[in-house]
């Protein structure tokens, strides 16, 4: 039985030689919209949006007509089209807008190829649609919008806490967030490495991972970062697997596009490393389990557990009930568990971390203490008293 | 005057339920310059991929008639958070035809949508009951907090949920 179907529908047409006007709509069982855009073609930029429900899925929906206005000036040819419009039309108007504009966009670029084809044959009748791509693919030098400004950071002052100093072993134990991705390592960050320690040194973490996406920080900028906040800064990696997202400690190899976990796995065994399963159900409850029929025993018996030494239990960019069932999986499977904010600004850092049973200066014991298994994940920020 | 399109483009998703464990999710494409089609078997409860098949019948890009090798490539991988960077990594190893993940991702947004759809059927009508069912969505569901413009702040949606 047909549980759930979604039509779009998008007509292009050219009422002047110097526009495309571009109409979309998009059906399903949940959501009736549409659109109108207006795209000059000598610049191919927006320069016209509107839209309208048909039928909202909330009361608010209406709210994300405005906010189509922001896609004015975007480039339908510009190389991170999808980017900017997930960044602005999805994150301040509404995704499904968002869907429909990239399908009008879309599109609109192959309507505009089709069009110069058709300019280019009337003086070479012979020129196939696919020869004239070959030849504009190959040749051409096509003027190519420049990359974004990079973001403005702010100068911070140099603290005197002497990072030298041994760490003391302490009632409270050694607290370390495991998990924060800095910009521009991680580009869906919005802070810098000194922006997110300043932050750690503020609220008395004791140390904090820089786990950037498929990014390898070079241990020389590491210890810069250590000795000029005076903290103690360590590094990890999260891995995009073809399993999901895993954090990664004592292993440098840069891992480029997605890799298998099992290829994964052979690599930071190689190098006796340390493999977590980051959010293993990151999304995976936002529909009910029993939706889905979900159970922590079916939970368990996913490969991917096998392949890892640990399972982030306290993410602080998942649901609650998503943290409790992994928290549920991770002790039936006897693996350790392990909490990170998985920051990607100021207010999430140390929202959750893993507290060890005593100090850690470096990567070498971070490794070891991770294998130890003598730790646990800390909802840092709630039990200090931090909002 | 008669304005004649230049372009036309229709693509339809629809996901079916063959059986109590298995989700049947479809893509087609017709335009102008591409017909072209995927199909994706899923299983519950881990909503993996277990199949995938399709084919391109016409297409503006020659590699994508070429792109069978791509489905194979995406077996086992789990719908949810994070599975269009997967998809668009995985498919990218095997053919440069920009299409094809587009197709596939379309095919498995459907399958969410259609969870989506069964939790929103249970939203009460009348204004004021279903803005309570919506705080409670996000409430629950903190993610969706500011994520578009109906749960931004300021909306009666997201009324006293802190930031």
């Amino acid at each position: 039985m047909l549980k759930f179907q979604r039509n779009k529908l998008v007509s292009i047409f050219q009422e002047h030689p110097e526009e495309l006007r571009i109409h979309g709509l998009l059906d399903d069982h949940i959501f009736g919209l549409e659109i109108d855009v207006v795209v000059g073609m000598d610049d191919l930029t927006i320069r016209a949006i509107d839209g309208k429900w048909n039928r909202e899925e909330t009361p608010e929906c209406s709210r994300a007509i405005p906010f189509l206005q922001e896609a004015k000036d975007f480039r339908i040819d510009h190389q991170d089209l999808a980017q900017q419009i997930n960044k602005v039309v999805s994150r301040k108007a509404c995704p499904h807008f968002a869907n429909l504009l990239l399908e009008c966009c879309t599109a609109a670029q192959e309507a505009v190829r089709v069009i110069k084809w058709k300019a280019a044959r009337s003086e070479q009748p012979e020129l196939t649609f696919e020869a004239y791509v070959t030849g504009v693919e190959t040749g051409a030098a096509e003027k190519k919008p420049a990359p974004p400004a990079p973001k403005k950071r702010h100068a911070l002052k140099p603290l005197t806490k002497n990072v030298e100093k041994r760490p003391q072993d302490r009632a409270g134990g050694f607290v370390i967030d495991l998990h924060a991705h800095s910009f521009p390592a991680s580009q869906c960050s919005s802070v810098s490495a000194d922006e997110l320690i300043q932050e750690a040194i503020r609220i008395q973490l004791d140390a904090i991972c820089l786990t950037d996406h498929n990014h390898v920080w070079k241990a020389e900028d590491i210890k810069d970062l250590s000795q000029r906040r005076g903290f103690i800064v360590l590094r990890g990696n999260e891995i995009t697997t073809d399993q999901g997202d895993m954090l990664v400690f004592g292993m440098h190899t840069p891992v480029e596009g997605i890799i298998k976990l099992s290829d994964l796995n052979k690599m930071v065994a190689e190098v006796d490393g340390f493999l977590i399963a980051a959010h293993p159900f990151r999304g995976f409850l936002v529909f009910n389990a029993s939706q889905i029929g979900l159970t922590v025993e079916k939970a368990m018996q996913r490969s991917a557990y096998a392949q890892v030494h640990a399972l982030e239990i306290l993410n602080g960019k998942v649901t609650a009930e998503e943290n409790r069932f992994a928290e549920k999986v991770a002790a039936r499977l006897g693996l350790p568990a392990t909490g990170g904010s998985d920051a990607h600004e100021i207010s999430g850092v140390g929202k959750y971390a893993t507290r060890f049973e005593h100090p850690i200066e470096n990567e070498r014991e971070l490794v070891q203490a991770l294998k130890s298994g003598r730790y646990e994940p800390y909802a840092f920020r709630k039990e200090r008293g931090f909002r | 005057m008669t304005t004649l399109l230049c372009y036309s483009r229709n693509r339809s998703t629809s996901v079916e339920q063959v059986d109590d464990e298995t989700l049947i999710a479809t893509c087609t494409l017709q335009d102008t310059l591409t017909e072209a089609f995927v199909r994706i078997h899923i299983r519950f409860p881990e909503l993996k991929i277990l199949h995938a098949e399709g084919k391109f019948i016409r297409s503006g890009q020659d590699a994508c008639i070429h792109a069978g090798a791509a489905f194979e490539k995406i077996k086992g991988v789990r719908i949810g958070a994070g599975m269009k960077k997967i998809i668009r990594g995985l498919t990218g190893e095997v053919t440069p035809c920009h299409e094809l993940p587009l197709l596939i991702e379309e095919a498995c947004h459907g399958v969410i949508l259609a969870f989506t759809k069964d939790t929103l059927a249970k939203a009460p009508r009348g204004k004021t009951r279903s803005t309570e069912f919506f705080q409670k969505m996000v409430k629950e569901n903190i993610r969706l907090y500011d994520r578009c413009a109906a749960f931004a702040p300021g909306s009666p949606l997201v009324a006293g949920l802190e930031t």
